[in-house]
C-alpha cells in the first residue's frame, strides 16, 4: 500500500517537473522566434505607431523586460491560476480555450472511439481471413489510405463533396446562427471525422492483425483446437484476449498522434477547435495562448506516455525497473 | 491374437511443401522510386519548361498539349515543377532520416546502457521533447537560420524525428546488454562507439530498419504539411508541399489539377516507400497457422 502511494507520488512529481521543463522550453523558444506580438494585439495599427507608443504598448504587455524576468513573472501568475489574456481575442486565455475545447473533444473523441473500435474489428477480421483474398484486399486498401497525407485527403474530399457535388460544407463546425442545431453540426463533422478516422484506422488495425497472426502460431492454440474448441472461440476468447493489453497500451500512446492529426484536419477545415487556435497563436505570436495550448498538449502526451508505460511494464517483465545490470 | 499390430516404422509424412519463393513484393515500388529519383536528378535536362518562370498569360490553365499537367495560379508549368520539387522533397526525406537515425542510435544506446536514474531522466526528457509541437520548432528554426531552406527543414525534421527509433533502440540495448559478447567486449575495454557500431547496431538494425524507412515517409509528410500550411518552404522554393500551398486558391476556382497532381505524386511516392519498408519487415517468414 505504502509502496503504491510512493510510486504515485513519484510519478506526480515527475509529471510536474516535466511540465515545468516544457513550459520553460516553450517560453524561450516562442520569445526567440521572430514576429511581432504587438501585431496580434493591435492589428494593423502597429505600423502607424510612434516609437513612444510602441514602447508604451510593450511595457503594458510586459514585453520590454528580459525573457527570464518575463518567465518568472508568468510562472508566478500561472501558479495562481492566472494565465494572462490572449493578445488576439483580448479575453482570458482559459476562456478562449474553453470556448473551443468542446469542438476538439467532439472531433477527436469521436475519431478516437471510431478508430479504437474499428481497428479492433478490422484487425480481427483480417487475422481470421489471413492470406485470403478479403484480407489481402483490406491490407492493400489500408496501406494506400494510410499513405495519403491528412491535409491532402481533406483537400480531395473538399474538392469532391463541397466544390463539385456541393452536398457537404467545407469549413467550420456549424453554419452561422445554428450553433445549437445538432443535425447541422453533424453535417459539418462528416468530412473532418472521415479524414481523422481513415488516416489512422489502418495503422492500428494492421497492428492487431499482426499481433493476432503471431498469437495464432503459439502452442496453446493447437491445444485448444485439439480439445475441440471452435475457431471463433479460440480467436476471440484466447488470442484476442492475449493481444488486448498490448493494444490498450498502444492506444494510450496513440492519443497524442490522433490529437496531432485532428489539429491538422482542423486547420484545413477551419474547424474552430484547439488545432486552429494553436496554429493561429504560433503564427501570430499570441504568447499567452500559445503557452497554455502547448502545456495542455504536453500534459496529454506525458500522461498518455505514463499510462502506456504502466500498462507495458505490467505486461513485459523485462521492461520493469530494478533488473540485473551487466 | 496380435495380428492387428505390426511395427512398420514411422508413418511416411508428406514432405512439407517447399515455401513458395514469392516475387519480391516491393518490385513495382522500387522501379517507381528509381524512375522518379532519376527523373528528378536530371530534371533540368529534360523537363520542357523552366519551373520558376511565371507565364502570367497562361496562369491557371487546365492540362493540355503544351502544359501536360496544366499551370498553377502563378502560371508555372506543373509538369516541370513536379520533377524539380520531387528532388527537393525526396532529399528532405533522406537527409532528415539520416540525421535522426544517427541521433536515435546514439541516444538510445546511451539510455539503454545508462544506470536506471539516468535512463529514466533521458526517457523523461524524450517525452518532454516529444510534447513540444513541431510547429513551434520550425518557427524557431526560421528565427535561427533565417529563411527556411530545404537544408534547414531537413535539419529540423531530423532533430525532431528521432524519438520513436530511440525508444526501440533503448529497449533492444537493454535486452542485448547482458549478452556474453557485449560483456566480453566491455571487459576487453571496448568503448561506447565500438560497442554501438561494432556489436549492437548489427544486432538491432534489423528491428529499426522498418522504422528508419518509415521515417523517410513521415519526414516527407511533415515537410509537405508544413509547407502547405505556409510554415515550411516558401512558394519560390519548389517542393510538393509548397506546390500544394496554392490549394486554397485552387479550391475557389475549382482547378483540380493544382491539387490532385502534386498530391498524387506525393501519395504514390509515400506508398512506394511504405511498400519497400514492409518488404524489410516481412522478411522473417511466418510458419504454419495453428488455428
Amino acid at each position: 500500500m505504502k509502496k503504491a502511494l510512493w510510486k504515485l507520488l513519484k510519478s506526480l512529481l515527475l509529471f510536474v517537473l516535466s511540465l515545468f521543463l516544457l513550459s520553460a522550453a516553450v517560453f524561450y523558444v516562442s520569445r526567440l522566434a521572430p514576429g511581432d506580438p504587438l501585431v496580434s494585439y493591435y492589428g494593423e495599427r502597429v505600423e502607424k505607431m510612434s516609437p513612444e507608443q510602441r514602447a508604451w504598448a510593450e511595457a503594458r504587455l510586459g514585453l520590454d523586460q528580459p525573457i527570464s524576468t518575463q518567465y518568472v513573472r508568468w510562472l508566478g501568475q500561472a501558479l495562481k491560476g492566472d494565465f494572462g489574456i490572449s493578445y488576439k481575442y483580448k479575453m482570458d486565455v482559459l476562456e478562449v480555450i474553453s470556448s473551443r475545447v468542446g469542438n476538439t473533444l467532439i472531433l477527436g473523441g469521436m475519431g478516437f472511439l471510431l478508430i479504437f473500435v474499428g481497428s479492433a474489428l478490422l484487425g480481427t477480421l483480417c487475422a481470421w481471413m489471413e492470406e485470403r483474398p478479403l484480407d489481402k484486399i483490406l491490407c492493400r486498401v489500408g496501406t494506400v489510405l494510410s499513405c495519403i497525407p491528412e491535409f491532402w485527403l481533406s483537400l480531395v474530399l473538399i474538392l469532391i463533396f463541397s466544390v463539385n457535388l456541393g452536398i457537404l460544407p467545407s469549413s467550420g463546425a456549424y453554419s452561422v446562427g445554428k450553433s445549437t442545431n445538432f443535425g447541422d453540426r453533424l453535417v459539418h463533422l462528416i468530412l473532418p471525422l472521415t479524414v481523422v478516422v481513415l488516416s489512422h484506422l489502418w495503422y492500428y488495425a494492421y497492428l492487431i492483425r499482426n499481433r493476432l497472426a503471431e498469437e495464432i502460431r503459439s502452442d496453446y492454440v493447437l491445444l485448444a483446437k485439439s480439445k475441440g474448441q471452435s475457431r471463433g472461440k479460440i480467436l476471440l476468447g484466447h488470442c484476442l484476449r492475449n493481444v488486448l493489453p498490448a493494444y490498450l497500451s498502444i492506444m494510450a500512446i496513440s492519443v497524442p498522434h490522433i490529437m496531432g492529426g485532428t489539429y491538422i484536419v482542423e486547420a484545413v477545415f477551419s474547424y474552430p477547435g484547439l488545432g486552429t487556435l494553436s496554429y493561429e497563436s504560433a503564427r501570430y505570436q499570441d504568447y499567452n495562448l500559445l503557452m497554455v495550448l502547448c502545456m495542455l498538449s504536453g500534459a496529454v502526451v506525458i500522461l498518455c506516455g505514463m499510462a502506456a508505460k504502466a500498462l507495458n511494464a505490467g505486461l513485459d517483465p523485462r521492461l520493469r525497473d530494478g533488473e540485473v545490470r551487466p | 491374437m496380435n495380428e492387428g499390430f505390426r511395427v512398420v516404422g514411422r508413418r511416411p509424412m508428406p514432405a512439407p511443401a517447399p515455401a513458395k519463393k514469392a516475387a519480391p513484393k516491393g518490385r513495382a515500388a522500387m522501379i517507381f522510386l528509381i524512375l522518379l529519383a532519376a527523373g528528378c536528378l536530371i530534371a533540368r535536362f529534360w523537363t520542357p519548361k523552366d519551373p520558376a518562370y511565371m507565364d502570367l498569360a497562361n496562369a491557371n490553365k487546365a492540362p493540355c498539349g503544351e502544359f501536360l499537367f496544366g499551370t498553377d495560379t502563378m502560371g508555372r508549368d506543373i509538369f516541370s515543377m513536379i520533377f524539380y520539387g520531387g528532388g527537393i522533397s525526396l532529399t528532405i526525406g533522406l537527409v532528415s532520416t539520416a540525421i535522426s537515425t544517427v541521433l536515435a542510435m546514439v541516444l538510445g544506446t546511451l539510455s539503454g546502457f545508462a544506470p536506471n536514474w539516468l535512463d529514466r531522466l533521458l526517457m523523461r526528457l524524450t517525452e518532454v521533447f516529444l510534447s513540444i509541437p513541431e510547429l513551434l520548432l520550425v518557427i524557431l528554426l526560421q528565427a535561427v537560420l533565417g529563411k527556411a531552406t530545404p537544408w534547414s527543414i531537413s535539419l529540423v525534421l531530423g532533430l525532431t524525428g528521432w524519438t520513436g527509433i530511440a525508444k526501440v533502440v533503448r529497449t533492444e540495448v537493454r535486452r542485448l546488454r547482458q549478452s556474453g559478447y557485449i560483456v566480453a567486449s566491455r571487459c576487453m575495454g571496448g568503448g561506447f562507439f565500438r560497442l554501438l557500431f561494432g556489436h549492437l547496431a548489427p544486432n538491432f538494425f534489423s528491428s529499426i530498419l522498418f522504422m528508419v524507412v518509415m521515417n523517410i515517409r513521415s519526414a516527407m509528410v511533415a515537410e509537405s504539411t508544413l509547407s502547405f500550411m505556409g510554415l515550411g518552404l516558401p512558394l519560390e522554393t519548389i517542393s510538393w508541399g509548397s506546390m500544394l500551398s496554392l490549394a486554397e486558391k485552387a479550391l475557389l476556382t475549382g482547378s483540380w489539377w493544382i491539387i490532385l497532381i502534386p498530391g498524387a505524386f506525393l501519395a504514390l511516392t509515400l506508398l512506394s516507400i511504405t511498400d519497400l519498408a514492409h518488404n524489410f519487415q516481412t522478411a522473417s517468414a511466418r510458419g504454419q497457422r495453428n488455428l
